[in-house]
């Protein structure tokens, strides 16, 4: 019994199964989406009467700050991750995700961030209170002290790196682990919506990082790029912010996009029409656009009236590929066989909401109209159309839709549709009432009792409860299928997609499925998909040393900071020592099958597919920084002059060092490829021996400058923030260095051992590519800060 | 629905005039396209509810043609959108009028304090001459604030370090507008209470306010 109980235990710490890493994501981010919702009901509650004392004006910025973060980052997208975690796998007739051991990381880093986000409203102060926007300087120290609002900022890192894990893996399996036959033309709908969701993440949240990177670092380091107001640095979070914050719009969705596609197909017995346009549009509009329309959340921050036009422009020509699909999705209806079962309704329901929540934002594009709108309850009623009308209810009619898939059982119709009918009515009376409220601040925490505000709020109070009522029917709905529903037929929709079983009769007979994780009950029927449970300690624990480490941050001024930041290192240390030893010793071992769909990708190997996409994230997250640096060097009144500081001399034989470097990587490369294991040792072992004198200047040059005072905390502010963008940097690429240098230890290791040959290099082959991205980024930093 | 919009309807200075145009078009647009299109979903499912003997495999899968159509429908819809807001624009360019007022405007947390052109400063009150046209100057002493009038149809963001511009005609009809000035960007504790009000005179209570 005992032992059962941790096999059991072990088998969810443990699980690098793809299904089960799903299902960990979709109970987590229905948890987080409960906090959220509370938070949201106690803010309707302050706001239900005018003059209300139910709540501090402290603790009510708390709380909208709160639950925006946990409602958009731990609840919506982890959702829709969980969904596709389980079937996007399935849907290709892949055996798993292509990289099983980072799925698992991703998950861990996800809940371990959400922690963070928990734990900040238990710190003396409170958590973040600046909205989930956080526009600077309110969140630096300066106006919001406190280990809380480190720890939320801090989490919220993680959960970035988390989806950019996430966004390698996901890029590489769809376009990697596709079985025989699932060409590109024969994609399901979910997952084209998923990948387009993905590459708009793996694009826009590498700003995100860096802004919130640059923000902790104020924080903790003391470095000034937020606090400086003769940079303006309010404009700097702004660009970072929402280069990053409109694609973010679309990546919460679009997956509820592909859910409502599949649904519309299903129920209405019709193929979706206009497929082609849907698929294209989305793809070359709808992507690329999402990165050109920022500004438009920027109307009144004082940019030229010119700029506002194009951008204004560019946001209303954004509106006409989801006009398209939109029809489209309707156009499906005509001459179908409808079927009005719940995952219908929800996304009919979803259509319906996006349709007033996408016009209300068209009014949002006239920098004329937004002079009224902007920071007014008009745009929270005009995103919650979006984000909880569109992106929710498709997200719902998707737990519907599955939900007999992934517990063998059926869920209460009956119940299911009076959860539609009161969730759609209490949306309603919740969010309409916004949109009138044109000229009410958004996250006031009180107003007087003037005009029609106490009408309204009061309306959407009542409508909150009703809405969140309703969704205690969906958690008893899910809970009582998972373990007590009646059994379902394998494939009860009908449905013509892989991760339904394609059988004409159920093989699954009426008796109700024995014990065990009846999730696998119809495994079996598909043919494609093989169950494994190779199981990994490390994902996990390597989370905890982060935990640990991080958690340790915000008090590493004293002793016992310092103590928790060192035992997370130890763990941290022993769990990467421990993944790379299993990878040695092949104790993990991911079989890829000979053949599949790998168009265009068919001659790169999965693991030089899953670098390249990494080093694309990256390239974005190191041009955020150097954009960040071009603008304070163009808004700063004066900076240092030119080899007054930083000696020309020494940077360029540090350039010349790391150039080398590449070219002993390069030649290390071309040995393996022939052969050549003593020569790959020698080149490996000059290459680290070439970092390593790149990595010892650059330190004897920081305590060079550091004993000639350029330091972060100069009173003269030219030194300061040209020391904390030069530390910033250049330390940035320096982690990276040396992160490649430890990597660099274990590849010799592994050529000792005789690992690598003539034909199986591919190790070497894709730190080479790592490595040659360093030295390129190296040369960009040079003459930034050495030369201008 | 514009409550405060509708208080000065009776004689709408310029800048909330303009705003109340383009507005409406937006809404006539916005309105019928919600109409017709949610009419035609609704219409769908009850002509398609599942029905014995119907195949619906039959029809042939519609392409890009009706995608199209309705593309181009929408696009002239959008241009003519798009025209009218930058038609608009008079409503966020600074006017060239010699005659105007400039007033500077310094948010801080959590207040508005006003200068007038002479050096006479009030706190979370602007009073101005009914009808005059005003230019304000508008910067933060310590955070993001965003300065908004809606009943003028006007708004600003107050940010440290930067000087912003913006315009507005006073009111034509003289009085205490209470709270019709507020904070619209998040920015602390006394968020909600950054409110002030707009006190318009008439030009001879102006030049005696002024000069007291």
């Amino acid at each position: 019994m005992m032992e059962q109980a941790i096999n059991w235990l072990k088998g969810w710490l443990f699980t690098t199964n793809h299904k089960k890493v799903g299902i960990l994501y979709i109970f987590t981010s229905c948890y987080f989406g409960f906090v959220g919702a509370v938070l949201a009901l106690l803010m309707r509650t302050q706001l239900s009467v005018p003059d209300n004392n139910f709540l501090t004006g402290n603790f009510y910025n708390q709380a909208v700050t709160m639950h925006g973060v946990i409602m958009i980052f731990w609840f919506l997208s982890p959702l829709a991750i969980g969904f596709a975690n389980y079937f996007v796998p399935l849907q290709i007739g892949a055996e798993d995700l292509a990289f099983p051991r980072l799925n698992a990381l991703s998950y861990w880093l996800y809940l371990a961030g959400g922690i963070f986000e928990i734990i900040s409203f238990f710190v003396p102060g409170g958590s973040a209170n600046g909205g989930w926007t956080t526009y600077q300087p309110l969140g630096t120290s300066q106006f919001s002290p406190g280990a809380g609002p480190t720890l939320v900022f801090i989490g919220w890192i993680l959960l970035t790196v988390s989806v950019t894990l996430g966004s390698v893996n996901f890029i590489t399996t769809i376009f990697w682990m596709r079985a025989p036959g699932v060409t590109i033309s024969r994609i399901p709908m979910f997952t084209w919506f998923m990948f387009f969701t993905i590459v708009a993440m793996l694009f826009s949240f590498p700003a995100l990082i860096a802004a919130l990177v640059l923000l902790v670092s104020d924080r903790v380091l003391g470095t000034v790029f937020f606090s400086l107001a003769s940079i303006q640095p309010s404009i700097l979070w702004d660009n970072l912010f929402w280069f990053f914050g409109h694609p973010e719009v679309y990546i919460v969705l679009l997956p509820a996009f592909g859910v409502i596609a599949e649904v519309l197909q299903v129920f209405s017995g019709r193929p979706l029409a206009a497929k082609n346009v849907i698929l294209i549009s989305t793809a070359i509009i709808v992507l690329p656009l999402s990165f050109g329309v920022w500004m438009h959340h920027m109307f009144v921050t004082g940019v030229p009236l010119a700029l506002q036009n194009v951008f204004s422009i560019s946001t209303i020509a954004i509106s006409l590929p989801f006009d398209l699909i939109t029809l489209a999705f309707i156009e499906t209806l005509l001459h179908g066989n409808i079927r009005l079962n719940a995952p219908m309704l929800f996304a009919l329901g979803g259509i319906v909401l996006f349709i007033i929540g996408g016009i209300t934002g068209v009014f949002l594009s006239s920098p004329v109209l937004d002079r009224v709108f902007r920071g007014s309850y008009f745009v929270v009623g005009h995103f919650h159309y979006v984000m909880v009308g569109a992106a929710i209810f498709g997200l719902i009619a998707g737990i519907y839709y599955w939900l007999p898939r992934m517990t063998g059982r059926m869920y209460n119709e009956g119940l299911a549709k009076i959860h539609f009918i009161v969730s759609f009515i209490g949306f309603n009376v919740l969010y309409f009432p916004m949109n009138l409220l044109t000229d009410m601040p958004r996250r006031i925490f009180t107003y007087q009792s003037i005009g029609d505000w106490p009408l309204l709020n009061g309306v959407a109070s009542i409508g909150a409860y009703i809405f969140a009522l309703a969704q205690i029917a969906l958690a008893y709905q899910v809970l009582n299928t998972w373990f007590r529903g009646p059994p379902s037929p394998p494939n009860p929709w009908g449905a013509a997609t892989l991760e339904w079983p394609q059988v004409q009769t159920p093989v699954v007979g009426q008796e109700a499925p024995q014990g065990g994780w009846i999730g696998e009950l119809n495994t079996e029927n598909v043919g494609k998909e093989k169950l494994h449970d190779n199981l990994s300690s490390r994902p996990i624990l390597l989370t905890a040393g982060i935990f640990v480490a991080l958690l340790g941050v915000p008090y590493y001024s004293s002793s016992l900071g310092i103590a928790t930041i060192l035992i997370g290192l130890l763990i941290l240390a022993y769990s990467v020592i421990g993944w790379a030893m299993d990878d040695l010793k092949e104790r993990f071992v991911v079989q890829d099958s000979e053949a599949g769909e790998r168009w265009p990708f068919h001659l790169v190997s999965k693991l030089k597919l899953g670098m390249w996409t990494f080093l694309s994230s990256e390239i974005i997250f190191f041009g955020t920084f150097i954009g960040a640096y071009l603008y304070i060097r163009a808004a700063s009144p004066s900076w240092i002059a030119v080899g007054s500081v930083h000696s020309i001399p020494i940077g360029a034989l540090n350039t010349i060092l790391l150039v080398t470097s590449g070219l002993t990587m390069a030649l290390a490369l071309e040995s393996i490829r022939e052969g050549n294991q003593r020569n790959l040792l020698a080149f490996l072992g000059i290459t680290f021996l070439l970092g390593s004198a790149f990595m010892g200047i650059k330190v004897s040059e920081w305590a060079d400058l550091a004993s000639k005072g350029f330091l972060i905390s100069s009173q003269n502010q030219v030194i300061s923030i040209a020391a904390s963008s030069y530390y910033f940097l250049v330390g940035l690429h320096g982690a990276h260095v040396t992160a490649g240098l430890i990597v660099m230890i274990y590849l010799m290791k592994k050529t000792i051992n005789g690992q690598y040959t003539k034909e199986e290099h591919r190790g070497i082959e894709n730190f080479a590519l790592y490595w040659a991205f360093v030295d390129v980024i190296w040369c960009f930093l040079f003459p930034l800060f050495y030369l201008m | 629905m514009f409550g405060l919009l509708s208080m000065v309807l009776a004689a709408q200075p310029q800048t909330a005039e303009t705003f109340s145009q383009l507005f409406n078009l937006y809404l006539a647009f916005g309105t019928a396209a919600a109409v017709i299109v949610i009419s035609l979903l609704v219409f769908f499912v009850i002509r398609y509810r599942a029905r014995d003997g119907h195949d619906p495999s039959k029809y042939p899968v519609p392409g890009w043609k009706v995608a199209l159509i309705t593309a181009m429908i929408t696009l002239s819809v959008l241009v003519t959108a798009e025209y009218q807001t930058i038609a608009s624009e008079s409503n966020i360019t600074i006017p060239n009028d010699t005659n105007a007022i400039h007033i500077k405007v310094l948010g801080f947390q959590w207040g508005w304090s006003f200068t007038y052109p002479n050096g006479k400063t009030t706190l979370n009150n602007l009073t101005v001459p009914a009808g005059a046209v005003i230019i304000l100057n508008i910067t933060s002493r310590d955070v993001f604030h965003s300065f908004g009038i809606p009943m003028l149809a006007e708004k600003m963001d107050a940010i440290p370090g930067k000087v912003n511009t913006m315009w507005f005609q006073a009111p034509l009809q003289t009085g205490v507008y209470r709270d019709a000035i507020r904070c619209y960007e998040l920015c602390g504790a006394g968020h909600a209470l950054m409110i002030a009000n707009l006190t318009v005179v008439s030009q001879q209570s102006w030049q005696r306010w002024i000069s007291s």
